[in-house]
This record gives structure tokens, sequence and C-alpha cells, in this order.
């Protein structure tokens, strides 16, 4: 029955594909779906390395990177700034000397700061170690000294100059500023409409800035419910509703506390739309919730070995198709 | 059917029950090698590290086809990436990376891209000639190439006394000033350089016209000393440092025309592909090029006022020259990098 529903709502759906792949408003709730699960997957970074087995990363937040060079900044200038009171305090050298080793120690500080951190620790500076992301080759094998080369003699053409000029010129002209505004605001923009947020540095080097994993280990949600298991019972009519998504949504739910109320409202929805005639009990619902997680994974999986993928609960539809 | 595959059943669970063992001993060696690095393990350890790396690389392929348990996923997913970010690290160290890069790495490129150094060369010189002779017969096309700041007050009305004190000065202000002057120039230079650089990517035109350009610039402020019989002066006092400083720009610049190629004749390759070819060497390059702007600045802060006679000027300029050369066309033979 809800198989006839969408496919009415999804015909015509391929051929407008053809004309207009991005502005299609999402109208079906299959296709809300969908543009939800695309959204979330835009966010991941795909990388294969050499074992052959997509590895896949979180990108790292436009906020994140920029907290990162700011940080980096201020270290560099930070570090050049006590170097020189330091130089000014210990010595008598007159205005222009100090000027001069500024010139020459900020060129020096600089991008070699940039190379030799991202070198020593595998992509990350220190601002980057601090906001936790870094930098990884996008071809799946070991970050090139050359990558990270490219990588940062692009920041200056991107990043630094700019920014050095917009502040130098802030007392002179108006039109300079303006120049270096539009620029560094067009460097601002490619990583934002990148769909890997990469900056120009990082096309060119092949290289990706992500979120450094976190590992966060779990226990195995089956083996505490066997009690439950054995007291609701599921015939295959009921297991044939839900797909993928539904199971892992689930999931989520089970894995955090029991909340009665909460898991009370889901066990009346899923008992309805699966059609479990016996009355669930609501100091009973979070066992139901639990037994039908075992009894719908373990249908889910075996469909699954047997090469009928569920996505969704939409799957028939799609296998229409 | 749905009874019957009880869920300790499941393949997946026991899947993980199996596999369980190899992750955390995985986690464990990885947490400390990134915590202390690689080093820290032993040789057992670290065979067992990548072992179990690959083990873990084969439950994540495997899990995604049989297990739905999105955490158990996540943690594979995470666990085999944070493996893969301490295995695939770099392994040379900082050091020996830039013994590579001085010993193979910059001569080798440098050797490679000898005929775009040639071409640039010619380009500068070209510039040059056009420029000597034009303000050789009228002064007044001095204004035309060379920018006021550039001139230090040398223009084709100074007499001969004040060009002579320009390269012979000896006076305390002036030997005060060089230093910032020193700096000025070079942040100048690194500028130029990098600008012929990166604009070679637009079909290497905008580097091609800067180098011209350049070259009319020296050959005019050059024409303006010859008229005043001071040609041998100047070309002395110029060679000093002009001959690195010059030659880092050519050098600077045939990296741009490197990228220029990429982009004008890629052959089989796509446009991109062939920047990304063509980089490796121009980058090189440009690394050469910022290493001989610095030893330039150097030449040109300390050494330029105080030699004072052409002869050892013309000694020193040409004599660092051949120094850069002899590195360049002898160092790495015979092993690529």
């Amino acid at each position: 029955m809800l198989a006839g529903v969408a496919d009415a709502e999804r015909t015509g759906a391929p051929r407008m594909r053809l004309f207009r792949r991005k502005n299609k408003t999402p109208v079906t709730s299959a296709e809300l779906h969908d543009a939800a699960v695309a959204k979330s997957a835009k966010k991941r970074i795909h990388v294969t390395p050499p074992e052959g087995v997509p590895i896949s990363f979180a990108r790292a937040s436009l906020g994140s990177r920029v907290g990162a060079q700011l940080l980096d900044i201020a270290i560099t200038y930070g570090t050049l700034i006590g170097l020189l009171i330091l130089v000014f305090w210990m010595s008598s050298l007159n205005w222009t000397a100090v000027t001069t080793f500024f010139a020459l120690m900020s060129f020096l500080i600089r991008i070699p700061y940039y190379i030799l951190t991202e070198l020593m620790w595998n992509g990350r500076t220190l601002g980057k170690r601090i906001v936790k992301i870094r930098v990884v080759s996008a071809n799946g094998r070991r970050l090139e000294p050359h990558q990270v080369v490219v990588r940062n003699l692009m920041k200056e053409a991107e990043v630094l100059t700019p920014i050095g000029l917009f502040f130098s010129l802030s007392n002179t002209s108006g039109w300079g500023q303006l120049i270096t505004g539009l620029w560094l605001m067009l460097t601002f923009a490619v990583p934002v409409f990148s769909r890997t947020s990469q900056r120009f540095g990082d096309m060119i080097a092949g290289t990706y800035v992500i979120e450094n994993p976190r590992l966060q280990k779990t226990v195995e949600l089956t083996d505490r419910t066997k009690y439950a298991t054995q007291t609701f019972e599921f015939i295959p009519r009921h297991l044939d509703i839900y797909g993928r998504f539904e199971l892992q949504s689930l999931e989520a739910i089970l894995r955090q506390p029991a909340e009665p109320k909460r898991d009370s409202e889901i066990a009346a929805t899923i008992a309805k739309k699966i059609g479990y005639i016996e009355k669930v009990a609501p100091s009973n619902s979070r066992a139901f919730l639990e037994a039908f997680y075992n009894a719908q994974r373990a249908h889910l999986e075996q469909r699954q070995l047997f090469g009928d993928r569920r996505d969704n609960k939409f799957y028939s539809a799609e296998a229409e198709d | 059917m749905t009874q019957g595959a009880s869920p300790s059943d499941l393949r997946s669970v026991r899947f993980r029950r199996e596999r369980e063992g190899g992750w955390s001993r995985l986690e464990a060696l990885l947490i400390r090698a990134e915590k202390s690095g690689l080093t820290s393990l032993s040789f057992e350890e670290a065979q067992d590290l990548t072992a179990t790396y690959r083990q873990t690389v084969n439950s994540l392929s495997v899990a995604r086809e049989i297990s739905l348990d999105q955490a158990l996923l996540a943690y594979l997913e995470n666990l085999t990436a944070r493996a893969y970010l301490v295995i695939y690290a770099p392994q040379a160290s900082i050091r020996h990376l830039f013994g590579k890069l001085i010993i193979y790495g910059i001569p080798q490129a440098f050797r490679r891209s000898i005929p775009a150094i040639l071409i640039s060369m010619g380009f500068m010189l070209l510039g040059g000639l056009i420029g000597y002779t034009l303000v050789m017969g009228d002064g007044s096309w001095y204004y035309t190439f060379v920018p006021g700041s550039l001139a230090g007050g040398r223009d084709p009305s100074s007499t001969r006394a004040a060009l002579e004190a320009t390269i012979y000065g000896t006076d305390d202000a002036l030997l005060d000033s060089l230093g910032s002057f020193a700096a000025q120039l070079f942040s100048h230079n690194t500028a130029v350089a990098i600008l012929m650089f990166s604009f070679g990517v637009f079909w290497a035109v905008p580097t091609i016209a800067l180098m011209v350009y350049n070259g009319t610039v020296i050959g005019a402020f050059f024409a303006i000393f010859a008229k005043h019989g001071l040609g041998w002066d100047v070309f002395a006092w110029l060679s000093i440092h002009g001959v690195t400083e010059l030659s880092a720009i050519c050098i600077a610049a045939a990296g741009g025309l490197l990228l220029g190629q990429a982009v004008l004749l890629p052959g089989q390759l796509t446009r991109s592909d062939a920047l990304r070819h063509q980089g490796r060497d121009a980058t090189k390059l440009l690394i050469l090029a910022a290493i001989m702007l610095v030893a330039a600045a150097l030449i040109e802060g300390f050494l330029r006022q105080l030699v004072q006679s052409p002869g050892l000027r013309l000694t020193i300029g040409w004599g660092i020259g051949a120094c850069w050369l002899a590195w360049l066309m002898l160092s790495g033979r015979g092993r690529r990098a």
C-alpha cells in the first residue's frame, strides 16, 4: 500500500533530474529522507588507503580551520614580536635595524613554520593540534613533503599576503583595502563552496583537512536483551516494514538511557506501523523496543546476506523503479 | 524463521566476538604510538601493529557487508582511520628530507629545467637590450621604465659625480640605511619572484611580460651609467649581488614558465594533472630561488658598499655565481631522488 503511494509520488523524478540536478526541492518524504542522507554524507570525505578499503573521515568544519589559522598566526607573530622585544632590549640597535630584522624574520618564520610543523607532526601545525584537525593526502598514500610544501606556499598567496596587505594598507587607501578585502573573501569562499571544502592550495596539493577520528567503543546491543527476545514474538510480516535507516535510528535510541515516556511513544508507533496486535504495556515498552531491535536486525542482516539490501522503509518502492 | 535466528547466533555478533581481541590490541598499540611515537614500540609490537591494522581493515570491509550495527561500524571506521594515520605517516626526519632536497631534489630539478631557465634568461636579456638601446638613444625613456621608488636618485639628469657616489659611496648615513634598504629590496625581489612564479599559470604570458619589463629596467639603469663612461664600474657594482639575485628571479620565472607550459601544452594529461606534474619541479625551482634571494640580500646588505674595487666586486659576484652553478650542475648525479 505504501509502495503504491510512494511510487506515484516519485514518478517523473528521474526525468526531472536530467534538467535540474541541484535545485530540485524535495517533495515526498522519501526524497526528504534522501536529501538528509546526502547532506550528512557530504560532511564526510572518502580516502582509499593501499589496502583498498575506503575509509571515511569527517570534514573539518570551516570554524575549526579558521580557528587553527588564527592560532597559528598568533603563535608565529607572538614568537616574532617576543624575539623582537628581546633583541631590542638586549642590544642598542636603532629602529631601522630592528625593522630590517622584522622584515627578514617574518619572511623566514612564516612559511617554514607551517611546512616544518606539518612535516613533523604528520599534517598538524600547532594550531591544528589544538583544535584537533589534520591534513591527509587525498590519494590514500602517506602525506608527501611535496604536498605539504605546495599547500603552504599557496597559503602565502591565499591567506597571509591578503591579511598582511589588509592591515598595512589600512591607513593609506580605501581602494587597496577594498581589493584585499575582496581577495580575502574569495579565498574564504572557495572552501565554503567546494564540495570537499578544499582551498586552492589543497586542490593543487591533493590534500583534505579532516577532523581527528575519535574512538568510542560500545557494547553489543543484542547481548543484553536476551530476556526481552523471549517475551515478544515477531513474524516476518512485522519485520518487512522497516529498513536499515529505521533500525539504526532505533539503535541510537536504545544506546541512550531509558526514558519511559519517549520509549512508550516509540513503542506504540512501531507496534501500530508493523501491525503488532498484542497490547504493549507502557512499563514494558523498553523491553519491546529491544526485542524488536533484535528481531529486526536479525531479519535485515539475513536479507542482506541474500543480496536484499533495504536502506530504508521505502526500499520496496525503489526496487520497482 | 525469525525466532530461529536467536540474536546471539547473529552472524555479525559472532563475527564481532571472534575479532574483538585484535581490535583492542590495535587500539592499545595505537594509543601508545600516538603518545610517544612509533619508535617507542618494540620490533614485535610494530609487527603486531601492522598485522592487527590489516585485520581491522579486513573487519571493516566485512562488517560493512554483514553488520547493521551502526556503532560498531563507526568504531571500526575510526579505528582504521586512526591506524591508517599512524602507519602511513611520513617516516623521514626533517633533516633527512632537507638533505635530500639540497643534494638531489633541487639540483636534479634544476638540470631538468635548464631549457626553461635559458628561455627566461633570454627574455630578460631581450628586455635589457631594448631598455639599453632606447635610453642610449633618448634619455627620457628612462622615466617610462624605472619606477621612482627604485631609482634612488639615479636618473639621466644626475651628474657623473653623483652617479659615481652611488657606486662608490662610503658615507656613514648611507651605510647605516643599507641594512634596511637591503630588507626593502629583498621583500621587493621576493614579491617579484613570487609574482613571476604564480602568474605563470596564466599561460605564462604575465611571466614573460614581467621578465621583459624587468630586463628593460636593468638595461635603462645600465644605460645612464654607460653614457657617463661608468659602464664597467656599474657592471661590477651590479655583479656582486646581481649575479645571484637576477639568476634567482630567472629561476623563479622558469618555474612560472613550467606552470604555463603545463596549461598551454598538457599533452596526454588533463590540464590539472599536468599542472600537478610540472608543479613538482616548479616548486623546487621556487625554493631554490628563495634560498638564492636570501643569500643575495645578505650579500647586498653587507658586501656591496664595503667592497670598493671593481675587480674584487666582479670576482666575488661571479665567483659566488660559479659556486651556485657548481652545486646545481654537479650535485646529486647518478641517483634519482
